[in-house]
C-alpha cells in the first residue's frame, strides 16, 4: 500500500515537471496530492487526508487550472537564450534541499516515537485535530489566518481600481 | 450472514462487503435509467407534452415509454465512437471516467438502513464502517473531485463552448463548496461528531413535540444553504452553467457521443442520487422513520425501504426545480453563492456556535 501511495505521488510529481502542457501538467499534481492523502490514511490520519483532497486537489488546483484556461496559453514557451548554469545551478540546489530535508527528517523526535510505535487504523479525528490547533498550535494557526486574510485584502486592493 | 458466507467460503466480513458494494453500485445503476425516464415524462408532463411514448419491447409493450431507456443504451453501444481531430484525445478518454467515478464514490460512507447484530458482530449498511475517521469529509472530499470531470472533459475537446463551459462549471463549483462547508459545520458541532451514523441517530425523536427531530427543522437556515449548494454541485438547473444548452450549445460535453456521452450522463443521474442521499442523512433523518426513538425493533428492510424513499422523493424534486426555474445568469451566481448564502451559512454557524457555548 505504501509503495503504491509513494510511487503514485512521486510519478504524479514527476510528470508535473516534465510535462510541457499546463493543464496535463496540473492534472499531474492532482494525481501526486490522491498519492500524498493516501500516505496520510496509511500514517492514520484520515482528516488530514480528506483536506488534502478537498482544500488542494478540490479548490486550490482547480482555480489555479481556471486560471491557466483562462490565459489561454496552454504550452511551455522555449526560453530565448539557453542558460546552462541555470540547470546545473537547480539540481545543485534540489540536491542540497534534499539532503537538508532527508537530515531534518531523519532526526525528528516523531519518526522515532513511530518507529517504536507504529499507527494501527485511524488515530487522528476531527476532535483530536481540532484540539490540537487551539490549544498546542494557538499561535501558529492565528498567524496563518491572520495571513491569509492579509493576503486576501491585498488581492482585492491590488484588483479594484476605485475601493 | 454466518450461512451466506459459508456458502461462498468466505468471512462473514468480505462476504458483508460484497453484498454492500453490490447494493451500492446496484442501488446507482438501478435508479440512474428509471430517472432518466422520469426526467424525460415529468418535463412533459409539466410543459404540457406528452414525452417519449414510442419504444416498445417486441413492438407491442410500450409500459408508458419507460422502455426509451431501454432503447437510448442499445444506441448508446452502438454508436461510432468519434473523437473529434483536434481533440487531446488522452484527456478526452480519461475525462467520462473522471467524471463517472466521484458519482460513483460518493455513496461509500452513506448508511443505507439501520446496523444490525448477527451471530454477536455488528454490520452496518454503510460500504465504510464508523470510526474510519473520514466520516462526512468523504462525500465533500470526493465532490471536491467531481469537477475534473467536466475541466478535463472540456478542456481536452478543444472547442470554445465546451471551454466557456468547464471554465464556469470550475468557479462555480468552488465558490458553493464555501458554503456548503461551513453548513455542514454546524452539523457536526450539534452533532458532537462527523460520522454519518452518529449524524443519524442524532435525528431520532421529536422537536418541539409536533416535528421529527430532524436537522431540517432544528437547522433550517442551514438546510437552505445545503440543498441551494448540492443542486450547483451537481450542475443541475438553475446553475448548470457547464451545459447551458441555450447559451453554449452543451458546454463541456459537445464533443461527446456513444458510451463516453452515456458515462457522463450516468454520472449526472450518480450525482444527482449522491446529493439526495447526502441530503437525506445530513437533514432528513437519514434511515431513521419521523417520530421514532428507537428503532431497536424495526426491521432492517424497512429502515432502508424509509432511506431509498426519502432519497428517490428528493430526486423527484431534483427534476421538478430543474422543469420549474430558469437558469441564473453568471453574475447573479456569482452574488447568490457568495453575498447571500456565504453570509447565511457563516451566521447559521455563528448562532449555534453561540448556542453550545459552556
Amino acid at each position: 500500500m505504501f509503495l503504491t501511495f509513494a510511487i503514485l505521488a512521486l510519478a504524479g510529481a514527476l510528470a508535473l515537471l516534465l510535462q510541457k502542457n499546463a493543464i496535463e501538467a496540473g492534472l499531474c499534481m492532482a494525481l501526486s496530492f490522491l498519492g500524498v492523502s493516501g500516505l496520510f490514511v496509511l500514517l492514520g490520519n484520515p482528516v488530514a487526508a480528506a483536506l488534502q483532497i478537498i482544500v488542494y486537489a478540490g479548490a486550490i488546483l482547480i482555480l489555479v487550472l481556471f486560471v491557466i484556461m483562462l490565459l489561454n496559453s496552454h504550452e511551455e514557451e522555449p526560453a530565448e537564450v539557453s542558460r546552462p548554469i541555470q540547470r546545473w545551478g537547480s539540481v545543485a540546489l534540489v540536491a542540497v534541499l534534499g539532503l537538508g530535508a532527508f537530515r531534518l527528517l531523519n532526526g525528528s523526535p516523531a519518526l522515532a516515537e513511530l518507529a517504536a510505535k507504529p499507527v494501527t487504523g485511524a488515530s487522528t479525528n476531527l476532535h483530536s485535530l481540532g484540539d490540537m490547533l487551539f490549544s498546542q498550535h494557538l499561535l501558529g494557526f492565528e498567524v496563518a489566518g491572520f495571513l491569509l486574510l492579509a493576503a486576501m485584502i491585498g488581492a482585492v486592493a491590488l484588483v479594484k481600481k476605485n475601493l | 450472514m454466518e450461512t451466506l458466507a459459508s456458502l461462498l467460503h468466505t468471512s462473514p466480513a468480505t462476504a458483508w462487503m460484497a453484498v454492500k458494494v453490490l447494493m451500492a453500485f446496484g442501488l446507482i445503476m438501478g435508479i440512474a435509467p428509471p430517472l432518466t425516464w422520469a426526467e424525460r415524462r415529468g418535463s412533459a408532463m409539466i410543459q404540457d407534452r406528452i414525452g417519449p411514448n414510442r419504444a416498445a419491447l417486441f413492438g407491442k409493450i410500450r409500459i408508458l415509454g419507460l422502455v426509451q431507456a431501454l432503447a437510448d443504451g442499445v444506441k448508446f453501444f452502438f454508436k461510432e465512437d468519434l473523437v473529434p481531430p483536434h481533440a487531446n484525445k488522452r484527456l478526452f478518454w480519461l475525462a467520462p471516467l473522471l467524471a463517472f467515478v466521484p458519482a460513483m464514490l460518493g455513496f461509500a460512507v452513506i448508511p443505507m438502513g439501520r446496523s444490525f447484530l448477527s451471530g454477536g458482530t455488528e454490520y452496518h449498511l454503510s460500504l465504510l464502517d464508523p470510526g474510519n475517521g473520514m466520516g462526512m469529509l468523504f462525500p465533500m472530499a470526493v465532490g471536491a473531485m467531481a469537477v475534473y470531470g467536466i475541466l478535463v472533459a472540456a478542456w481536452s475537446s478543444n472547442n470554445k463552448w465546451a471551454i466557456l463551459g468547464g471554465m464556469r462549471a470550475s468557479a462555480q463549483m468552488v465558490s458553493y463548496e464555501v458554503g456548503l462547508s461551513l453548513a455542514v459545520i454546524a452539523i457536526f458541532m450539534v452533532t458532537g461528531g462527523y460520522d454519518p451514523h452518529e449524524i443519524v441517530k442524532a435525528q431520532q425523536g421529536t422537536f418541539l413535540g409536533v416535528l421529527p427531530n430532524w436537522y431540517v427543522f432544528r437547522q433550517p437556515f442551514g438546510f437552505l444553504v445545503f440543498f441551494v449548494c448540492m443542486f450547483a454541485e451537481a450542475n443541475r438547473l438553475p446553475f448548470d452553467f457547464a451545459e447551458g444548452e441555450s447559451e453554449i450549445v452543451a458546454g463541456f460535453h459537445i464533443e461527446y457521443g456513444s458510451m463516453k456521452f452515456a458515462l457522463i450522463g450516468l454520472a449526472e443521474y450518480g450525482h444527482i442520487l449522491g446529493a439526495s442521499a447526502l441530503i437525506t442523512t445530513m437533514y432528513l433523518g437519514g434511515w431513521g422513520i419521523p417520530f421514532v426513538a428507537d428503532h431497536g425493533q424495526i426491521p432492517v428492510i424497512v429502515t432502508f425501504l424509509v432511506f431509498l424513499t426519502k432519497v428517490i422523493a428528493l430526486c423527484l424534486v431534483f427534476i421538478w426545480v430543474r422543469w420549474t426555474l430558469p437558469r441564473f445568469r453568471y453574475d447573479q451566481l456569482m452574488n447568490l453563492g457568495w453575498k447571500k448564502l456565504l453570509p447565511i451559512s457563516m451566521a447559521n454557524l455563528l448562532y449555534f456556535a453561540y448556542r453550545m457555548r459552556g
